[in-house]
């Protein structure tokens, strides 16, 4: 049933991105403030894509992270500016692991229909992993939480309709869910290597009245925890779309440039480069494939963030490597804005840097996984 | 021109001189740019050096040059780039300049020497063509003659600041009969002809660095030719030794390597032994490569001339440098792939400008590819 299902996901999927995702429209998005296409979400949501991490019970499919990262790795290979990670996996994640049953039965279903758009800031300072790292001032008060402080990081808040942040109580983490224009809350922009931008947010009192708290303590750190390890999973798949189509570009790059009255890829050096990016790009689906299963089972968090870890490790090297590679193997022409290799660098690049750099989960596999037993 | 000899200077005195100057006259927030400088930029500097009869290094008194020997040579770029001076489009010092004095005739080397010494006439290099890349010497772009003139035909690709420059020193075929390297001449014209069309194209970083350069029946008169007609590519090639070795400097690695340790110590990893462990094996390398690059060093002050073996420079120096900017966006984590100059822990950083900068050192003046052909031919005398 799975498989089946997957197998006509793919084909939508990569039928969706032939007929309108070019590339044209990502130049014409990259650098505007409104950096990708509400009308485009929208029929994402229609096929379905944006209810796949969304529960059933809340007008989703409740399906599992294989099928999402089907979908991230078409939008990968299309160079989609569209936060489908961040906003449709990270944040309905974090929502559906929540313990308000009113929030998510309000949010759950605007979310998988593509009218409502959040992105979660949890983040302060660049390379933090997790919850711990958090230290945005919440404090209680009646009804509610005050939050100070300010977040980083923050994808997909160009076009954002609410946000998910979390903040630190003396009882411990907490995630409050804020409308855009809630009062005390302002956004800046900061322009990335691929045209999109990190929102940066400045909280002065922003409230969270009780109805908007996601979840507090223990539950909010474990679900935070568990929504960044999936969507490290998907952003990986993302990144696997990213090096898979670099590749493809450079390989036909090759059969085609002719120097020295031949291919260019009938020179070994170049082969055997060729060779070696393939083999990368085959252990990162590999790893990929092997991940999404143990991970749709559910494991216990230990296991679960080694595996993310190893995931995002592989695939953040790997996706850079191509894609910078593919530069060097196009010549003059790579470097050019006009030529797409260099956009998919760029993509690689932020996609490799978010939620945690390849050397930062090598590390943090080491920690889990080779903790002494005792 | 000062009538100082500076070859006769202790080379103590001579570097504490340059020192002074470069420190005293250089504008500070030029140091260490990571990117390749505009002409109206670098002018300011340029005139400075000009007015201290300091610009052309290389070039012999008579002509408005230091006359340095190797040596001293060696001393002014290393102050230079101790000190993080940018390097101008010095194209016509580095490369026409040397060509005219070698192959030029009276006219050419009155007429353009002086011009360009003072920076009157500034030079972009025309060899690239869509389909002569790293194969040069399959370039089409034709000159045929016709009376007194050549008549050109043809485009030229990535010439580097063709926008700015006046000149364009050229490589053209001029028969088509002889065997590929045969057949090419060198010329030196102006950009604004009639029937040139200069078009920038916009390099990753955003910058418009190189131009595609079309040529439609141009017309230049014959003696714009610099050496013998159809002896062009031996002229264009008398010089990519030292090409090598000015591109296999230590130098520009080393301003990266700066930065990467700026970010370390701001964020404290220099206490992270999975950090330092990689830090440390990239300045090493490019310590190492500081020692290979002072042996052929050492064999220009001996005035011996240098080998195919200069290409390993090249590759090793472009492929730390690349390696260290790689390490520097990655260390960033999510500041890395912000874009321009902004605040890391209280240090001003840019990690993107220094990692595009660095992506075509491996491409440009002979690929890291053709440059390990080149040494596995001709020094490991490989079978091709
Ligand atoms: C920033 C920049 C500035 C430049 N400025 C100038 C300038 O001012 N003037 C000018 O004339 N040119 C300039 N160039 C052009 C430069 O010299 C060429 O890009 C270079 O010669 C490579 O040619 P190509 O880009 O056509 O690549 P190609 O020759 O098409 O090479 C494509 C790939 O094939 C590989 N390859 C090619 N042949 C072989 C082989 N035999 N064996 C193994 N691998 C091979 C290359 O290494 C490369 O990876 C500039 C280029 C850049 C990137």
């Amino acid at each position: 049933m799975a498989s089946e299902h997957a197998a006509m996901l793919k084909e939508s999927v990569a039928d969706f991105i032939a007929r309108g995702m070019d590339i044209g429209r990502v130049r014409k998005l990259r650098g505007t403030p409104g950096e990708y296409d509400r009308a485009v979400w929208k029929q994402m949501a229609d096929l379905g894509w944006l209810g796949i991490a969304v529960p059933e019970a809340y007008g989703g499919m409740g399906l599992g992270l294989a099928e999402t990262a089907i979908v991230a790795e078409g939008l990968g290979r299309a160079l989609a500016p569209e936060p489908y990670t961040a906003c449709a996996v990270l944040a309905a994640t974090i929502l559906a692991e929540g313990d308000n049953e009113p929030l998510k039965a309000d949010v759950l279903p605007r979310i998988a229909g593509g009218d409502l758009i959040p992105a979660v800031a949890w983040q302060e300072q660049a390379g933090a992993t997790d919850g711990a790292h958090v230290a945005l001032a919440a404090t209680p008060f009646e009804g509610g939480y005050r939050l100070n402080g300010t977040k980083r990081y923050v994808v997909g808040a160009a076009g954002a309709d609410a946000y998910i942040v979390a903040g630190k109580a003396d009882s411990g983490l907490v995630l409050g869910y804020l409308d855009r224009n809630a009062a005390g809350v302002t956004q800046a922009l900061e322009p990335l290597a691929d045209g999109r931008h990190f929102g940066t947010l400045a909280l002065d009192n922003a409230l969270v009245p009780r109805e908007r708290v996601i979840a507090t303590g223990d539950a909010a750190a474990a679900a935070l925890s568990r929504a960044l390890d999936r969507a490290r999973a998907v952003a990986s798949a993302e990144l696997y779309g990213v090096m898979s189509r670099a590749l493809e570009m450079s390989v036909d790059y090759m059969k085609t440039r002719v120097q020295f009255g031949k291919p260019i890829g009938s020179f070994q050096a170049l082969q055997h480069r060729a060779v070696n990016l393939y083999i990368q790009q085959q252990l990162a689906s590999a790893t990929l494939d092997d991940s999404l299963r143990v991970l749709d089972r559910d494991p216990e968090p230990r296991q679960r963030a080694a595996i993310a870890s190893r995931l995002k490790a592989r695939c953040s090297d790997a996706g850079v490597r191509i894609a910078r590679e593919a530069i060097q193997i196009h010549g003059a022409i790579g470097f050019t804005d006009e030529y797409d290799a260099g956009l998919y660098l760029k993509r690689a690049l932020v996609l490799a840097a978010w939620l945690g750099t390849a050397t930062q989960h090598r590390r943090r596999y080491a920690a889990l996984a080779l903790q002494s037993e005792d | 021109m000062a009538e100082i000899d500076y070859n006769a200077l202790p080379d103590a005195d001579f570097r504490a001189m340059v020192r002074e100057f470069v420190e005293t006259e250089y504008p500070q927030d030029m140091r260490f740019l990571s990117r390749r400088i505009r002409m109206d930029e670098a002018r300011p500097w340029w005139n400075k050096l000009v007015k201290k009869g300091w610009i052309a290094p290389n070039w012999p008194r008579e002509l408005g040059g230091m006359a340095l020997d190797p040596g001293k040579m060696v001393i002014y770029l290393e102050e230079m780039e101790r000190h993080g001076v940018m390097r101008a489009a010095d194209q016509g010092i580095t490369q026409v300049g040397p060509i005219l004095m070698k192959y030029g005739t009276d006219a050419q080397k009155d007429y353009f020497l002086e011009r360009t010494r003072t920076g009157d006439i500034i030079w972009a290099q025309g060899y690239s063509e869509p389909n002569a890349g790293s194969d040069l010497a399959n370039l089409q772009t034709s000159a045929v003659i016709e009376g007194d003139e050549f008549v050109i035909n043809g485009m030229k690709i990535w010439t580097s600041f063709a926008q700015e420059s006046t000149h364009i020193y050229l490589l053209v075929r001029t028969d088509r009969e002889a065997k590929k390297q045969k057949g090419i001449s060198f010329l030196l014209i102006e950009s604004d002809l009639p029937g040139i069309t200069i078009r920038p194209i916009r390099n990753i970083a955003g910058h418009e660095e190189f131009c595609q350069v079309f040529f439609d029946n141009v017309r230049v008169p014959r003696d714009r030719l610099v050496g013998k007609l159809n002896e062009g590519w031996t002229v264009a090639k008398a010089l990519l030794g030292h090409e090598r070795l000015n591109i296999g400097s230590p130098r520009r690695p080393q301003y990266a390597l700066m930065r990467l340790e700026m970010l370390a110590r701001a964020k404290g990893l220099m206490d992270d032994a999975g950090f330092v462990d990689r830090f440390v094996a990239i300045k090493l390398d490019l310590e190492d490569l500081a020692s290979l690059y002072g042996r052929y060093v050492e064999q220009v002050k001996r005035g011996e001339p240098l080998g195919p073996d200069v290409s390993q420079l090249k590759i090793w120096a472009m492929e730390v440098w690349q390696q260290l900017t790689d390490l520097l966006v990655e260390t960033g984590a999510e500041d890395g792939v912000i874009e321009g100059a902004h605040d890391v822990a209280g240090v001003e950083l840019d990690f993107l400008a220094p990692f595009y900068y660095a992506r075509p050192g491996t491409i440009y003046g002979g690929s890291s590819e053709v440059q390990r052909n080149i040494l596995s031919k001709y020094v490991l005398e490989l079978p091709s």
